[in-house]
């Protein structure tokens, strides 16, 4: 492991009513690393991520970019705080094209946000970004095209466009490759594996095989509790996990 | 050149050649008609911004017609009957008046939107409704200014060089705002700050997700719309000569919000195209019976439901739009 983490979880608890969703949650994910957050359905994964990048409070815990708490950071000044997400639902802004969508990333990184007078889509230093960003994720050609009218998968990489244009090093990914066909899963797991070496990425995935081939490390999740983190193979070795989780795989 | 520039084009040279239209026809009437017209588009491009852009449903927008209109109306009550304001003697120049009003509303905006952007959607038009109706009870108490009766101003505001009181005149330096003012809000939303207004509109939680904080660009453009909207209401109480509690009603407010839907939500231009065929549809109906609103009803249904991008998105394909 780093010997800073660049994101870290310390005993994050968080209750919705009865029902204890994150249950003293701690992990970290260092530098570099690609650390997979896996569990069965209703774990609480989505709920965690959403803590981390600050939609939701957690009740008690800390989070840590840096070695600095942001906690209690407001959502939107996490991601200057280095955090960037992408969503388990795609979320774009739908009337915009591919190229507006990845530069309001940029832009809301950069100064001059309240400019009025200049055109933001004659800027080159909010378009140039946005452009490489773009081609990173192979929708190089897809620049102008309507977010409405892209395929699914499509909108999958554009999610990761935008996260990878805010110009942060953790990624919080979110399972990049829900609904996806095994084509462009298989795309996606490539692109993973060459942003790896260059963020520090929490993955949210249920496709096991590319988690076991991506992860530095992982870990896993049941019923909010973490019961096991470790390399794919003492994962996959583990009685416990296998029990509680894997099953046959 | 493609159709939507040919299309406002030709809206542009309509509104420059009334005059001479008016004076062909010997219908002096259109004069005044077509003064209306600017006037309220002035009043609906502002509340696009917020309503089209921002997904800001203000039902309150007519307190800073109200509130424009009154600044004017009030320090031309007080330098008539040579009272004075907190010691200041008053003026009837346009230059001094004019920026001062349309401060007055900004500030009003600033406030009344700080309060009301802690809520969204329906929380939203209540309470920006319930200011507008705080500014039209308060406007009706205020018996030294006529109260419920409003107040009649004696003469335009003056400019140096040029004479308002020619109704030409007027016109004119009505339709350079409105001109000046369509150019200022497209320049305002195809900018940063624009592009950040309408990612907040179409996706709130993305947005926040890559760090924009929505209260501050919200904030802003409710308040640049509430100093254009009050720029109308100083347009309006120098046209009319005359102010009242009505410039604040909610009924008001409804109308600015209908010339808007009519005309095409954010679109900046549409808003023109609404505010010309809500009030050329009233003068031509009202002329029929007073319960002119039987017309208007159905056609904003019509309209909403078949072209919901207003007049100006059937005019104009949606490639071209925004």
């Amino acid at each position: 492991m780093a010997e800073t983490a660049r994101l870290e979880l310390r005993g994050v608890c968080k209750s919705f009513g009865a029902l204890r969703v994150t249950d003293d949650v701690s992990l970290t994910v260092g530098a570099g690393e690609l650390h997979a957050l896996i569990g069965p359905n209703g774990a609480g994964k989505t709920t965690l991520i959403a803590q981390i990048s600050g939609e939701l409070q957690p009740d008690a815990g800390d989070i840590l970019v840096d070695g600095q708490p942001v906690t209690r950071m407001p959502a939107h000044r996490r991601a200057a705080a280095g955090l960037a997400r992408s969503f388990q639902i795609s979320q774009v802004f739908p009337e915009f094209d591919v190229e507006d969508n990845v530069a309001m990333a940029v832009q809301a990184h950069s100064p001059g946000g309240l400019n009025m007078w200049r055109d933001a889509r004659r800027d080159p230093r909010l378009r140039a970004p946005a452009r490489e960003a773009i081609a990173r994720v192979g929708l190089g050609e897809r620049g102008g095209v309507r977010v409405s009218e892209l395929a699914h998968g499509e909108k999958r990489q554009l999610e990761l466009a935008m996260a990878l244009a805010l110009d942060t090093s953790i990624l919080l990914l979110d399972e990049p490759m829900a609904g996806m066909s095994a084509e462009e899963s298989r795309r996606m797991a490539g692109l993973l594996a060459d942003l790896k070496r260059h963020y520090a990425i929490l993955l949210v995935e249920h496709d096991m095989d590319i988690v076991f081939a991506l992860a530095d490390r992982i870990t896993v999740l049941v019923y909010g509790r973490v019961i096991f983190t470790g390399t794919p193979d003492a994962v996959r070795a583990s009685p416990e996990v296998r029990s509680a989780y894997l099953g046959g795989h | 050149m493609n159709r939507k520039l040919w299309l406002n084009l030709l809206g542009l040279a309509v509104f420059v050649l009334i005059p001479a239209i008016a004076r062909a026809a010997d219908e002096p009437f259109l004069i005044n008609l077509f003064t209306r017209f600017a006037i309220y588009a002035i009043a609906a491009v502002s509340l696009d911004l917020v309503l089209g852009y921002g997904a800001m449903v203000s039902f309150g927008h007519a307190a800073f017609f109200g509130l424009g209109g009154y600044v004017i109306g009030v320090v031309a009550f007080h330098t008539a009957d040579g009272s004075g304001i907190l010691g200041w003697q008053g003026t009837g120049q346009a230059l001094v008046l004019w920026p001062l009003a349309v401060a007055t509303c900004a500030l009003a905006g600033l406030l009344i939107g700080f309060l009301s952007l802690r809520t969204s959607g329906v929380q939203f038009i209540m309470i920006t409704l319930a200011f507008g109706q705080m500014f039209y009870f308060i406007l009706v108490g205020l018996m030294y200014y006529g109260g419920d009766d409003g107040l009649a101003i004696e003469t335009r505001n003056t400019l140096p060089g040029i004479d308002l009181r020619n109704p030409v005149n007027f016109y004119y330096l009505c339709v350079a705002l409105l001109l000046a003012w369509i150019l200022l809000c497209r320049r305002i939303v195809g900018s940063r700050f624009g592009m950040a207004l309408r990612s907040l509109k179409q996706n709130r939680r993305r947005s926040v997700a890559l760090g924009l904080a929505p209260l501050r660009y919200q904030l802003t453009a409710f308040t640049v719309s509430a100093a254009g909207t009050g720029l109308a209401g100083v347009l309006w109480a120098n046209y009319a000569l005359f102010v009242s509690p009505d410039m604040t009603s909610w009924q008001k407010s409804g109308e600015l919000m209908a010339m808007v839907i009519l005309g095409g939500m954010g679109s900046i231009f549409g808003p023109v195209v609404g505010a010309s065929v809500f009030i050329g549809l009233e003068q031509v109906l009202t002329g029929w019976t007073e319960h002119w609103m039987l017309v208007m009803g159905p056609v904003l249904v019509l309209v909403v439901l078949f072209g919901r991008r207003g007049l100006y998105g059937l005019l104009v394909p949606e490639r071209l739009h925004g």
